[in-house]
């Protein structure tokens, strides 16, 4: 088991655990961390799709061995999705089980108003905890250990969906009109919330949380997380390949590659046995880390000196 | 409760970094967590938990470097003694013990180094070299007389601070506005704590005699410039809270009521901040979609799944729903001379409102009108703007040929949720006014706004046939300043909901 508070300790112990996991990442991030542990705040990550904002959750949930918990947002995302529902088949189950108990309860009972009332006693078992079927939110908060929750890419879910989470994140609590609060268990979660920015997340609900931007990492650092991911590769490829990333997201291009594409690059130029850059190797290759058509097109004239420059700096 | 902190927390909000008092609460606890000690951690911390956009980021990142950075330089005190109670400040920074420096002993110095808080490891050199000006051995020393002479003596810290401040109090330093009056105002603080006499004083101490007196002079020349490095900061400190915002803000607010046509080409930017600070505003409000039920249809598969829990007994109706349409929005643009620069803010306020307008074609014209969305798609707003003001730019108005050109170019593309947005001043040069193709528009069209640069007063005089257009439009808005595009705009997202 891991010794969580020891690994949290400091920033850079827990720079040290993150890499140790194969994430590696700048120290913001791993303040991020430990701000979001020691002040039992939610995270609320931005940036560009492909930097590592789930996988910052997933490393984590890792790192402490923590169970992870996801929530994947989607438009029309509700509570019945999200926090909790009846196992409706299963009160209808126990209904037409116990109506033959039902006799058996009534009896006696004399007039109207005492059957009624032995009715109430007997009801309230449907509304119990044994027929709340927990979906992601509440799960986490019953979790023993704590847990890591990932609300993941919550720009494409409602502005409804948004005003839900706000109790959930603020006081680790969620109240249901038939049960009353549940509170969180004992560790309350760790909860990171990605967005890749579609729309404004709500004041409200940044205000509850840490804001953490990852922006795309300079070339040292892509470079390590190059090596940390695909540790075969060369380094002379790794070097040239990563640099000719940067320069091309120098470029103006619908969807620039991010660290995911550079990962995969290197995977693909490892199957392909390449052990330098050169234009014809990169141009085969193109459709790993351009994802448009009209990206892949405006490239290819100046494929040549870009890879030229990759090569020779 | 930590004034430094709250000071930084005005300066950011003052750099118009939004930070609400939930937020502060949390900076407090998380400088409690990471401490002073750690500059880049600090900074990596507050940067989590203050600001909460990229924008806002970026800002924080110069505020902080600013605001911290002359700080740190100014718990450097010229001597062995100062340096003491510098040190002191930073732990009295850390919330520790405030208040304790001890001014003793100041001859024998060498001692005292190795006993220094750790905070202050950054500034040793500066230190280091201070001490290494000395060229005449320490030892006895005169008593200074003039009253500044001895406070800087006395070497306490605090005392010092509540000196400059209340001296600042003094000379109104609260009121600085430009950074030209930074020099003025250093020289009125040293001035009202007694500086001159304090530069007599050492005067007259360097041409004595005295070796004491000589080594006095010394000591108090450097406490001296270590004095007006500190008051220059403390002056750099009130810019920062009080001055450069106030400054801006009332530029822009003469800018925001301005006649957009008359100003000038260096005032751009910062307009072009202002429009993007105001859409901003207006897509923070109007993000949020709406789902709007469609009375009348049943959602089947819905009312079942809810109706389970009644044993199937149908008395909850899940009707369908569609989220609202985000409005279609065509504007066009008079980009003859006249009118030319309104369309510019007009056209940068509707393309900076991408995110609840997604679909807006704009078309400019003088004389022939011609789609100019593609350059928007393609280039940045600037660049945008001078283009299609090249393309379209010359030639003499003719309302009536435009009109009849974006007919023709997609009258068929408009339906019940267009809103058509004319912007120009309605002056046809005489010609013909084809108010029969605006009134085709009209019937076709949700709305038909038409914004008019002019004021009020000018409508309907000369060539201008605002009264021929106006019974064919929904709306006649006047749009010469920035607040008056703002409200329009405004009301136009509104009337969409």
């Amino acid at each position: 088991m891991a010794d969580i508070p020891n690994i949290a300790a400091s920033v850079t112990s827990l720079k040290q655990h993150l890499e140790a996991h194969r994430y590696i990442c700048s120290d913001q991030i791993a303040t991020a961390v430990y701000l979001a542990y020691h002040l039992r705040k939610p995270v609320l990550i931005e940036g560009p799709p492909g930097v590592g904002k789930t996988e910052l959750a997933k490393t984590t949930a890792e790192m402490f061995e923590l169970p992870l918990i996801r929530l994947q947002c989607y438009e029309g995302l509700d509570e019945a999705k999200a926090l909790y529902e009846w196992k409706y088949g299963k009160q209808l189950l126990y209904t037409q089980v116990l109506k033959q108990t039902l006799d058996e309860v009534l009896q006696g009972a004399k007039g109207f108003a005492e059957s009624v009332k032995r009715l109430h006693e007997f009801g309230d078992i449907f509304f119990s905890e044994e027929f709340l079927e927990a979906r992601p939110l509440l799960k986490a908060l019953r979790e023993e250990r704590g847990c890591v929750l990932l609300i993941d890419e919550v720009d494409k879910s409602d502005h409804e969906f948004e005003s839900l989470l706000l109790e959930i994140l603020s006081d680790y609590q969620v109240s249901i009109p038939e049960i009353g609060t549940v509170k969180a268990r004992h560790t309350p979660p760790l909860v990171f919330l990605t967005s890749n920015n579609t729309r404004e997340i709500s004041d409200a609900l940044k205000r509850r949380c840490l804001h953490l931007y990852i922006p795309f990492p300079d070339i040292a650092l892509e470079q390590r997380i190059v090596n940390a991911r695909v540790p075969e590769i060369a380094p002379q490829l790794r070097e040239q390949l990563v640099r000719f990333i940067h320069d091309l997201r120098e470029l103006d291009l619908k969807k620039v590659p991010s660290i995911s594409e550079t990962i995969d690059w290197a995977r693909t130029l490892l199957l392909l046995h390449a052990d330098r850059l050169d234009s014809e190797l990169v141009r085969n290759t193109m459709n790993v880390i351009l994802k448009f058509q009209e990206d892949i097109e405006s490239v290819q004239p100046e494929l040549r000196n870009l890879t030229d420059k990759a090569v020779r700096s | 409760m930590d004034q430094l902190l709250t000071n930084f927390i005005r300066a950011l909000r003052n750099a118009d970094v939004r930070i609400s008092t939930a937020e502060t609460l949390d900076a407090f606890s998380t400088v409690q967590l990471v401490g002073y000690r750690d500059r880049q951690l600090l900074k990596d911390s507050l940067a989590l938990v203050l600001p909460k956009t990229p924008d806002e980021k970026a800002t924080f990142e110069t505020c902080f470097d600013q605001f911290f950075s002359f700080r740190e330089r100014s718990a450097s005190p010229p001597s062995n003694t100062l340096m003491h109670s510098g040190s002191s400040e930073t732990a009295d920074a850390d919330g520790s013990q405030p208040g304790t420096a001890d001014a003793g002993g100041s001859g024998e110095s060498q001692g005292k180094r190795t006993g220094r808080g750790q905070g202050t490891g950054n500034t040793q050199p500066v230190r280091e070299t201070a001490s290494g000006a000395e060229s005449l051995d320490s030892g006895e020393m005169s008593a200074a007389r003039s009253p500044l002479g001895q406070l800087l003596t006395r070497a306490n810290t605090i005392e010092i601070n509540m000196a400059i401040s209340a001296a600042g109090q003094q000379v109104n330093v609260q009121q600085i506005e430009l950074f030209t009056q930074k020099g003025v105002y250093t020289r009125r603080i040293l001035e009202a704590m007694g500086h001159a006499e304090l530069q007599q004083e050492i005067f007259t101490l360097t041409t004595s005699d005295a070796i004491a007196d000589r080594r006095l002079a010394q000591d108090l020349g450097r406490r001296r410039d270590w004095l007006r490095e500190r008051v220059r900061d403390h002056v750099e400190h009130q810019f920062l809270l009080h001055a450069d915002v106030t400054g801006r803000r009332l530029r822009e607010s003469l800018l925001r009521n301005v006649r957009l046509s008359t100003l000038e080409q260096r005032h751009h930017r910062l307009l072009r901040d202002i429009v993007q600070r105001m859409a901003r505003k207006l897509v923070a409000a109007y993000s949020r979609r709406r789902k709007v039920v469609r009375r009348g249809q049943l959602h089947v598969p819905r009312t079942l799944r809810r109706n389970l829990k009644y044993d199937d007994a149908i008395f909850d109706l899940q009707w369908k729903s569609v989220k609202t349409d985000q409005p279609k929005v065509f504007a066009i643009c008079d980009v003859s001379g006249s009118v030319a620069n309104y369309a510019r803010f007009m056209l940068m306020f509707l393309y900076s409102l991408e995110e609840v307008l997604p679909k807006v074609r704009s078309f400019a014209f003088s004389s022939d009108l011609g789609e100019v969305s593609e350059l928007f798609a393609r280039n940045d707003i600037d660049d945008a703007i001078a283009l299609a003001l090249r393309q379209y730019g010359s030639g003499s108005t003719d309302y009536g040929q435009a009109l009849a050109d974006f007919r023709k170019l997609c009258l068929d593309e408009l339906d019940k949720r267009s809103t058509v947005i004319i912007l120009g001043d309605a002056r046809n040069n005489y010609g013909d006014a084809r108010t029969d193709v605006l009134k085709e528009i009209y019937d076709r069209a949700r709305r038909v706004i038409w914004l008019n640069p002019e004021p009020r007063s000018l409508w309907n005089t000369g060539d201008s046939e605002m009264r021929h257009y106006s019974p064919y439009c929904h709306q006649v808005d006047e749009c010469g300043t920035l607040t008056q595009l703002e409200r329009v705009v405004s009301r136009l997202l509104l009337s969409q909901r």
